[in-house]
């Protein structure tokens, strides 16, 4: 990419806002960002555009900075814009805030190319994206079309409930009518996305029963403050098989708790390296891991707020909260409500469960193919795209480099944040998607 | 520093390299051409098998193999299995760490500076692939003037 790069983001979530502010750094006078994104919220996505305030980031503070090279950027923004905390950085703030951080993040970058003309914010559907022998043609739903360079997907998350499940919804989606405080729920999944949807419930002032249903049944364990213990890239096992590492891990994880510390002690220590443990393995490593370990690292990686969970934790012991470890193995229409034949995990049993409402909080997005993301999918459909061989999101090199279906590595379509799962494996938090973005613009900017 | 363990473990990884595609060797055969004692190689084997960088078959005709293509098995990543964290020195890893009891971590300027080293080590060898290994042996010259490049 020589002197008048012109890169088209699409996507004005937190990743693709976090990619504009990166390429922005560069001096290029010629460079030229275009961020589509389709709804009003620029810079606030998905993740940040609730305005519950029991919605907090999973990540203290400390950790949230947008630049990969200024890690106290947002705690200074949190002083500078006076929201009240107790001036302790192992905070975890609303996610609303953290969306107002990433406009004004957006805003300042906007005041400051005004002159330049570098930045430019297209309010728009992104139809397709199509390259062409001189650069990539992006076609939006107003029937124009922009020509650019390069084009960099940071769509996040499906909008729509799994196919599996198309009697769910999305809580939040227009499809999310109305419903008695009394009605019962059942919810699918039992994550961090389910815990979200309860504190939705709850704050909507929902009193009926709320069951939620996944695989072993187990929630999120809460933050706690500890001490990471220290670890280099030299300590840890890569390119082993998963019974090895896991091994490995436990080893750690029971020496650490001799020595009077804590299992996320080790954990927390092992985050810089995950990526690289991920990429090091070979496919059947990542196959068992996704099989049978992911639900098990997911609760003790992808933790909760302390309150929050002493919340939840009395609303199980008091009966309005119910887990349940089944799979989900029918859902069926009868009369105005939803019968779901559920076999449980321990027993085999097939009992059903009649609720007037399902929400879907699977979260993590099954085959991108047949997603609800209509970018991704057209891609897919043509040939320029093809979904990972584990079916996590988009194949992509460690570059961000687009893989086609014949296996030919794109020079101008690239992907950043939860679509590069397959390949980064964790990228749904910021200091994973900065570090990310940082990287890509240097190859797109020339730094 | 590398052990008996870790240079056996790698020369016979680099013999099992050579074979044909898809075809067992004998312990007997690696032992004997590396000069390796053979009971001491079924031990390092066996974590090798473990760790899941070769597979075994049991048998008259068993052996091993690679599991994975030599281009994809990295020698770091072979070494940490045999010898633990990459580090020059016992107080230079972390999670087997040993203290030295006759100097203070936090001012020794040697403990400094092999922790520098420890990732000097690991840069090399995390980029360095058996297939790599291999085919620096079969051609010195190659090598040098790769270095030298």
């Amino acid at each position: 990419m020589t002197g008048r790069a012109s890169i088209v983001i699409v996507g004005g979530g937190a990743s693709g806002v976090l990619l504009a502010a990166h390429l922005l750094k560069s001096p290029n006078p010629d460079l030229r960002v275009t961020l589509i994104e389709k709804s009003e919220n620029f810079g606030r996505g998905r993740a940040y555009s609730t305005a519950l305030p029991d919605h907090v980031l999973n990540v203290s503070a400390m950790g949230m900075s947008g630049y990969a090279d200024d890690p106290e950027h947002f705690w200074r923004w949190v002083q500078a814009s006076k929201i009240i905390t107790d001036g302790n950085p192992a905070v975890y703030l609303p996610r609303a805030v953290y969306g107002r951080y990433l406009h004004e993040l957006l805003q300042d970058n906007l005041q400051r190319e005004r002159e330049t003309g570098r930045l430019r914010l297209v309010r728009e559907t992104c139809l397709g994206v199509s390259p062409t022998p001189s650069g990539v043609d992006v076609r939006l739903a107003n029937g124009t079309s922009i020509a650019c360079h390069a084009a960099v997907l940071a769509v996040g998350h499906d909008e729509e409930p799994s196919p599996e499940h198309p009697l769910a919804v999305r809580i939040d989606s227009p499809a999310d009518t109305p419903l008695d405080d009394q009605a019962s729920v059942l919810i699918l999944g039992t994550g961090l996305s389910m815990v979200d949807a309860w504190l939705t419930l709850e704050h909507r002032g929902h009193r009926g029963k709320i069951v939620a249903v996944s695989r072993r049944g187990l929630l999120p364990s809460p933050h706690r403050k500890g001490n990471p213990i220290r670890l280099d890239v030299a300590d840890v096992p890569l390119g082993t098989q998963l019974s090895y590492f896991v091994g490995w891990l436990r080893d750690l994880i029971r020496a650490t708790q001799k020595a009077g510390g804590d299992w996320r002690d080790v954990l927390d220590a092992l985050r810089p390296f995950n990526q690289q443990v991920w990429q090091s393995w070979p496919a059947s490593a990542k196959r068992r891991f996704v099989e049978h370990t992911k639900a098990w690292w997911d609760i003790h990686r992808h933790r909760m707020a302390p309150p929050i969970y002493a919340r939840l934790e009395k609303a199980v012991e008091a009966g309005r909260v119910r887990l349940v470890a089944a799979r989900v193995d029918g859902m069926q229409e009868r009369s105005g409500k939803l019968a779901v034949r559920l076999k449980h995990r321990r027993s085999q049993t097939l009992k059903t469960l009649v609720v007037d409402r399902v929400y879907d909080c699977t979260g993590i997005t099954k085959d991108l193919s047949t997603g609800s993301i209509a970018v991704v999918r057209d891609l897919i459909d043509r040939g320029f795209a093809r979904p990972d061989p584990l079916k996590l999101g988009l194949d992509v090199t460690e570059s961000c480099a687009v893989i086609g279906e014949t296996g030919s590595v794109s020079d101008k379509l690239f992907a950043v944040g939860p679509l590069t799962r397959g390949a980064f494996f964790e990228i749904e938090a910021i200091p994973d998607i900065r570090a990310q973005c940082a990287r890509l613009a240097k190859v797109l900017a020339g730094g | 520093m590398l052990t008996k363990k870790g240079k056996y473990g790698l020369k016979a990884l680099v013999h099992l390299s050579q074979m044909p595609e898809g075809q067992l060797a004998f312990v007997n055969d690696i032992a004997r051409s590396n000069n390796i004692p053979k009971k001491f190689l079924d031990a390092i084997l066996g974590e090798l098998r473990n760790a899941g960088f070769v597979q075994s078959r049991k048998g008259k005709d068993g052996g091993y193999r690679l599991s994975r293509p030599p281009a994809e098995i990295k020698i770091g990543h072979v070494v940490r299995v045999l010898d633990g964290p990459l580090a020059p020195i016992p107080c230079a890893s972390h999670t087997q760490y040993q203290r030295c009891e006759d100097c203070d971590e936090a001012t020794c300027q040697v403990r400094h500076m092999m922790l520098e080293v420890r990732h000097a080590i690991a840069s090399v060898l995390d980029n360095r692939s058996l297939a790599q290994m291999r085919d620096a042996a079969n051609d010195d010259v190659a090598a040098l003037l790769k270095y030298h490049a």
